[in-house]
């Protein structure tokens, strides 16, 4: 399926984009490390990512330059979202509410 | 459950292997989550995202290849270039040697076991004199000659023996 928003940086994560987003949002409210991302998207989402797919998810992210590592003193390394991580997740929600709001929209009508 | 970051590739673990191995200690193991790890290493494998690192080790499997191949193709150690122009034309010489040899047996003797030997032998004669040629060149010649006269007989009774064995069936 093909999206309009060419701001839309997900758009080629394949079966990591779901754990993207939910990577970011988890992101968008302070910086955390891969277990704390974990257990947020958890409590948000309802899912629990494995180690596999949350890192995978997070080495495309970082590659695309839309999170970045902070410095840590431990072996858990914490992660905020860059400039451009916040515009693709802006990108990708507006796109989402707005699917979400033609949905309803039908529903209603229906 | 750390051996499972084993199946990383190696940039990958130098990147997040310590932070992966955090992660992987504080959750609770089961199918699914070793299943989700391998997929992961998979993915790692086939979709590598560590540019850098990734390119450097491509360039270290690249020369190590190039540098089995090398080896190969001089026959196991390094040889000088004058060595190898030696060994070459060695094998060369040896195989025509060999050729002809057979072509005026069979023209004497036929399709006797003892010339079919022959020909068997030929097939792996100039390689073998490389062989033996690369290995044991700091070795004295007459060590050099020995081994190498003792390696073809071998070889040639070998094959005699298969072709005694292939006429009796």
């Amino acid at each position: 399926m093909m999206r309009k928003d060419k701001e839309d940086e997900l758009d080629d994560f394949g079966r990591f984009s779901e754990p993207a987003l939910l990577i970011l949002v988890s992101l968008a409210g302070e910086p955390r490390h891969g277990y704390s991302m974990t257990e947020d998207i958890e409590t948000i989402a309802g899912v629990r990512l494995g180690p596999g797919t949350l890192y995978g998810a997070l080495a495309r992210l970082e590659a695309r330059g839309l999170i970045e590592p902070l410095k840590s003193e431990d072996r858990r390394n914490p992660y905020r979202l860059t400039a451009l991580g916040e515009r693709a997740l802006r990108a990708r929600l507006d796109s989402m509410m707005a699917v979400a709001r033609a949905g309803q929209r039908r529903l209603a009508s229906a | 459950m750390n051996w499972l970051l084993r199946l990383y590739p190696a940039p990958w673990r130098a990147r997040y292997g310590e932070e992966f191995a955090a992660v992987l200690a504080r959750q609770r193991a089961s199918p699914g989550m070793v299943l989700d790890v391998l997929a992961g290493a998979i993915d790692a494998r086939l979709h590598p995202q560590i540019q850098e690192s990734d390119s450097k080790q491509m360039k270290g499997e690249d020369t190590m290849t190039l540098e089995m191949f090398a080896r190969c193709a001089a026959g196991g150690p390094k040889l000088s270039p004058s060595e190898r122009r030696i060994a070459y034309w060695l094998s060369i010489w040896s195989a025509l040697f060999i050729a002809i040899l057979y072509l005026v047996l069979t023209k004497i003797y036929r399709e006797a076991p003892a010339v079919q030997a022959v020909f068997w032998t030929s097939v792996l004669f100039p390689n073998f004199i490389y062989q033996q040629m690369v290995y044991l060149k700091k070795r004295l010649w007459l060590t050099q000659v020995f081994v190498l006269a003792a390696g073809l007989s071998a070889m040639y009774l070998f094959m005699l023996a298969v072709m005694l064995i292939a006429k009796a069936l």
